[in-house]
């Protein structure tokens, strides 16, 4: 059954904008260290693709860019597009193209995944050698919860409750 | 037992985007959601053909996926190649039994749950099975969260490698099981949403 729904739409963008916040952080620093022989190495969100497309493996890159960069990126862009117009009284253009690539993205964001996945990597790599996690490991963590915060704050049903509102 | 009024009996449709609750589409052509203007379909076209479809793949794949290695690791004077498993095992043998069971659930259990459940429920939508639809449905929503979770061993394996790269004392390189595990992923992904969950409460069809 549907249950209206009405939270302020204004905390909607506020963790929003945090969310952002979080994963331009968690793309702008290293994930991993690693230190061997004196030497240390890290990699970032994107080096995690970029490392399977090294080796030749380009579909699963694809797949692991799309999981863990583009599709939270477009998800929180999305949903910014489409609440800061509402939040100001009108309507985004094109509200229900977005709504619905929004839709699609939110299915096919796997954060949290990469998140406890990440941390697999590390344990299996600290059996070997001194691994240290990386700023964007400690953002990643917090942003896995924003944004699990925002998918409950702005559910499709809440959406249409704030668009409805709108006159234009 | 009366027979339950489903919203196709009622000339009800709900758009599966934006949950709003269509009345009367059948007359047109090509009908879309008022509202968020996506496609409507009363039961989505071909669903148990086409989910039937990505099943048996993702479960033909799933074969390799588990057999075929995942990373080989290069050291100078030997070859280790690491599977699902004896990805699992090792790390129960450095001691981090938490995480080898995350894992073992995620890659391994997890997969092979979901492509059961989804063969279940297909079977049980076309026989238009009319018992325990309110598990069957629970089921299918299980299906759909839990799936996404597959995921975690390739991402481990992906951080794995990008680190663990021309380095002096090893070298990490991605097997095709990774590919196929991946695949068998994506596959289960899709045929949670090709299959149509209205289905499973529909009335069969009397002789």
């Amino acid at each position: 059954m549907q249950r209206p729904e009405s939270r302020p739409i204004e905390s909607a963008i506020a963790i929003a904008i945090c969310a952002l916040v979080l994963l331009i952080l968690s793309n702008a620093y290293p994930l991993v260290v690693m230190h061997v022989n004196g030497a240390s190495r890290e990699t970032t969100l994107v080096g995690a693709a970029l490392g399977m497309y090294v080796q030749n493996y380009t579909t699963l890159a694809a797949l692991v860019l799309l999981t863990t960069v583009i599709a939270p990126f477009v998800q929180i862009i999305a949903l910014l597009y489409l609440l800061i117009p509402l939040w100001r009284g009108r309507r985004a253009p094109g509200q229900s193209t977005v709504f619905r690539l929004l839709m699609w993205v939110r299915r096919w964001s796997f954060m949290e995944v990469f998140m406890l996945g990440s941390l697999v990597a590390l344990v299996r790599l600290s059996n070997y050698t001194h691994v240290v996690p990386g700023v964007s490991l400690w953002s990643c963590a917090l942003l896995m919860m924003s944004l699990s915060a925002l998918s409950t704050v702005s559910s499709p049903e809440q959406f249409w409750v704030w668009a409805e509102r709108c006159p234009r | 037992m009366s027979i339950p009024a489903t919203g196709r009996s009622l000339g009800l449709v709900v758009c599966l985007e934006c949950r709003s609750t269509v009345r009367a589409v059948r007359h047109l052509a090509r009908p879309r959601c008022p509202r968020c203007y996506a496609r409507l379909h009363e039961r989505k076209p071909h669903s148990l053909a086409i989910t039937t479809v990505l099943i048996v793949s993702a479960a033909v794949l799933y074969v390799p996926a588990n057999l075929l290695p995942v990373m080989t690791t290069r050291e100078i004077f030997e070859d280790e190649q690491d599977t699902i498993m004896s990805g699992v095992l090792e790390l129960l043998h450095s001691g981090s039994w938490p995480i080898a069971l995350l894992v073992f659930i995620a890659s391994i259990v997890v997969p092979l749950l979901k492509i059961i459940a989804l063969a279940v429920l297909l079977y049980s939508a076309w026989r238009r099975e009319s018992r325990l639809r309110m598990q069957r449905t629970e089921l299918y929503r299980l299906v759909e969260f839990i799936g996404r979770w597959s995921m975690l061993d390739i991402y481990a394996v992906s951080i794995l490698a990008t680190l663990v790269q021309v380095q002096s004392f090893a070298n990490i390189l991605i097997g095709w099981g990774a590919w196929s595990f991946g695949a068998v992923v994506v596959l289960t992904l899709i045929a949670a949403r090709t299959f149509d969950e209205r289905l499973l409460w529909d009335e069969p069809v009397r002789a």
